[in-house]
């Protein structure tokens, strides 16, 4: 990124405070505080019952769907030669 | 506002985000020109401010009186706001009246002339980034060396040295300049 620099005598036009002053709200600067900081789910989900069973049964199936395909895949994989004992 | 109205003012935004009201009041035009110095669009500035008074606040909690002054602390999230703007953009123009130069064509010995001023933007135009920052901090913003060195992280003896060095550069550039 360059930069540039223009000195001239008048300089850029004046903004005064009365025209600043037009862009102060500190209604929509809390506004936007309580935006940031309220939390996307009031109670967490864990917390919550219904939701908990639900996270429960997925996680359930999911381990359960895994343990299949993995049975389903074992009989298929070559078996590693045996080394002969000494 | 006196240093313990500010004091307590802060203490009871800290308290209470809602009370944060006569702190942005009272800064809000001084980082709105701080801004619009740098930008030199309006609405992109309102924005900017907002912005930065809105990472204030988010991170007021952490702020400790005793450290950094409330103002030069507002500096430092205002640059650090105009830097992620400037990183979209490929030139930044910095436009300024003969009037806000006094100080620093009077530090580096130069008249009020057209041509010394034609020639003061262009050796500001050839600093490193960094150098520029602190001269525009401390002869266009008119901070003082303990506030400029708290806005760039660095103590009020390195602000000092560096700035003797940016002159000193600058001077050189001057010089050079036919």
């Amino acid at each position: 990124m360059s930069r540039r620099y223009r000195i001239s005598p008048q300089g850029p036009p004046p903004l005064t405070d009365a025209e600043i002053a037009k862009h102060k709200d500190a209604r929509r600067l809390i506004f936007n505080y309580h935006h940031a900081t309220k939390l996307l789910y009031k109670r967490p989900l864990y917390k919550d019952p219904k939701a908990f069973f639900a996270l429960l049964i997925i996680v359930l199936l999911a381990i359960f769907i895994a343990e299949v395909v993995e049975k389903e895949r074992a009989p298929d994989l070559p078996q590693a030669p045996q080394q002969p004992q000494r | 506002m006196t240093a313990e109205q500010e004091e307590a003012a802060i203490r009871a935004a800290q308290a209470d985000p809602e009370r944060f009201g006569p702190l942005y009041d009272h800064y809000f035009t001084t980082i709105f020109r701080f801004i619009h110095r740098r930008t030199a669009r309006r609405e992109l500035t309102a924005d900017l401010t907002q912005q930065t008074f809105l990472k204030a606040l988010l991170g007021l909690a952490r702020y400790q009186p005793r450290g950094l002054p409330f103002r030069a602390w507002l500096y430092r999230i205002a640059l650090n706001e105009l830097r992620m703007y400037w990183r979209k953009r490929k030139e930044t123009v910095m436009d300024l009246g003969w009037a806000e130069a006094k100080i620093l064509a009077d530090e580096v010995g130069i008249a009020q002339q057209e041509e010394e001023m034609r020639m003061l933007s262009s050796g500001l135009g050839r600093l490193a980034p960094d150098q520029a920052r602190l001269i525009e901090i401390r002869y266009f913003d008119g901070l003082s060396f303990a506030e400029l060195g708290a806005v760039l992280g660095i103590t009020e003896d390195a602000a000092k040295m560096r700035t003797h060095r940016a002159l000193g550069q600058l001077r050189q550039y001057l010089a050079r300049t036919p």
